[in-house]
């Protein structure tokens, strides 16, 4: 299974749809990084809302996918993540410090705009 | 009465279908979404755990009850089984930061603060067996 | 309980009485918390209730037991009242049983032991009563404790309020968290203020609470400023060596709805 990419001006959006198991987690790192490659994209918004788990190897690979990103250029946000999701990750001690975060798609987006802004 | 559910862990596939069997069992047991998301979690960091050092073994999910004097107390319990290595120092593995795998070293640590009680029993160059219960609250 | 014991104590009924009546009295001393004012006529129906455990059937004995507990408990009498009487109303039985000569020592060891059964039943009974009350009691105020933990307020848009008032234990921390979190995401809220005014003590725990639910608001995409630091707290914070300096804080609400609204591009201005 593949996690679709879109391409909206300078931007990157991906909605993820599923809970992501191993393959799929690894597969989207590799396509996003191309994609990135490829359109030369300034900012990637993840969107998270219908996850309902992230255990240990999920989350590092997202936190993986986000540094690697911005060592190609390109800035990403991590938007619509559960309660359940967060309290999760906090409760096994990852706190993902470095990855920019906000509430739904359209936030995520704003956030993009500023920090590629300032 | 007691319901189980039994998944074979061999390949990733297995953690995903023994976290999909956990996630239903919570939801029909009444467990709320943040206990949900906490149990499944838990499933899926063992199950990784059989599949990455034993490579084979099996996770049992099965209801339990504990009778209290405010009422009976329903919970779902992990055994997450396998004929694997074992264990050598279960005091180091409980450290948080531990890893061998180069993970994030949440591991059983994490899945400890995840659920409400945590057992390990692990012999080396036998397997190791861990048991966790979560209480619906 | 055997009848040549129950006579015994038949015989000597009234000088039971009359003497346990005349110790307990003590009592009252000894323990200011004894409501005064009906402590006689307590007395009056405790010793009677005893006296009648030993004609009655052992349910019936029992049920009349449990009724004047609950009672009792119930107008805050203390358990060591009636541990304390009944206590004494062996000492008072087994004076009088070896002051006696007319009974053969035998048959005293014998009467003693029943005795001993009886009042142990007795005490064992009460005990029981005011633990079951005291659990069912801790159960409900835990349940209270619940319902009244930490709501999320919204206060502008895009903001919203957290106060927390009294002790942070981890049963509550889990609480709070989520109640905060699924707030925020109910509310859209990008900013909140988690208040602790209300908060007697911060000690690493409470501050380790506290900081993790500030990263879960972090990755919902929210933003967490600690406000209601009042200077005590502030000097066991450092004192205490907490590293708060990851996450805004202000000293009040006020300040920190200032900061939320600049947060949000927004500002109040005076109109007049």
């Amino acid at each position: 299974m593949r996690i679709p990419i879109l391409k909206l001006k300078n931007y990157l959006l991906i909605s993820v749809q599923v809970d992501l198991d191993d393959q799929t987690a690894l597969q989207f790192q590799e396509d996003l990084l191309n994609k990135i490659h490829q359109e030369g994209s300034f900012g990637v918004v993840i969107d998270l809302t219908s996850v309902e788990m992230i255990d240990s190897f999920i989350a590092k690979v997202l936190g993986d996918v986000v540094e690697m990103s911005n060592l190609m250029g390109a800035k990403v946000v991590l938007t619509g993540i559960q309660p359940g999701v967060a309290i999760t990750l906090i409760d096994m001690g990852i706190v993902l410090d470095e990855v920019p975060t906000a509430l739904d798609l359209e936030q995520g987006l704003d956030k993009l705009q500023q920090e590629l802004e300032a | 009465m007691s319901v189980q559910s039994n998944v074979e862990v061999h390949s990733e596939w297995g953690i995903v279908s023994a976290r999909q069997a956990g996630r239903n069992l919570a939801k029909e047991l009444g467990f709320g979404g943040v206990d949900q998301a906490r149990f499944t979690t838990a499933i899926s960091e063992l199950a990784r755990n059989i599949y990455l050092y034993a490579e084979q073994g099996e996770i049992i999910i099965e209801t339990v009850e504990n009778s209290r004097i405010t009422g009976v107390q329903r919970g779902l319990k992990i055994t997450a089984r396998d004929r694997g290595p074992g264990i050598k120092s279960i005091r180091e593995v409980m450290e948080d930061g531990y890893t061998t795998s180069g993970g994030l070293g949440a591991g059983l640590p994490g899945v400890k603060r995840l659920m409400d009680e945590f057992d390990i029993d692990s012999v080396t160059g036998e397997g190791t067996e861990i048991t966790a219960i979560k209480w619906l609250r | 309980m055997k009848p040549s014991v129950i006579e015994m104590i038949y015989s000597q009924h009234d000088e039971i009485i009359r003497q346990w009546k005349n110790e307990v009295t003590e009592l009252n001393q000894f323990d200011s918390t004894l409501p005064t004012n009906w402590f006689h006529e307590t007395n009056e129906e405790f010793v009677n209730l005893i006296m009648g455990t030993l004609e009655l059937e052992e349910n019936e004995a029992k049920e009349q037991f449990r009724s004047f507990a609950e009672r009792l408990m119930n107008a805050g009498w203390p358990l060591s009242y009636f541990t304390k009487g009944m206590q004494l109303f062996r000492r008072v039985l087994v004076q009088m049983l070896t002051s006696d000569e007319s009974f053969e020592s035998e048959k005293v060891f014998e009467t003693l032991n029943e005795v001993e059964k009886w009042v142990d039943g007795v005490i064992n009974q009460l005990v029981d009563e005011y633990t079951g009350s005291w659990e069912n009691t801790l159960h409900l105020q835990k349940l209270a404790l619940k319902e009244l933990s930490a709501p999320l307020i919204p206060v502008f848009e895009k903001i919203s309020v957290m106060p927390l008032v009294g002790t942070i234990d981890t049963e509550r921390a889990k609480l709070i968290m989520e109640n905060l979190l699924e707030g925020i995401i109910e509310h859209r809220s990008q900013v909140v203020l988690i208040d602790i005014t209300g908060v007697p003590v911060v000690d690493t725990m409470v501050a380790h609470h506290i900081i993790q639910a500030s990263e879960a608001v972090r990755l919902v995409g929210a933003e967490c400023i600690l406000v209601g630091i009042r200077p005590e707290i502030a000097q066991t914070i450092i004192n205490l060596g907490i590293d708060l300096r990851k996450f805004p804080t202000k000293s009040t609400l006020r300040k920190g709805i200032e900061t939320g609204l600049e947060l949000t591009q927004r500002k109040i201005i005076s109109t007049s």
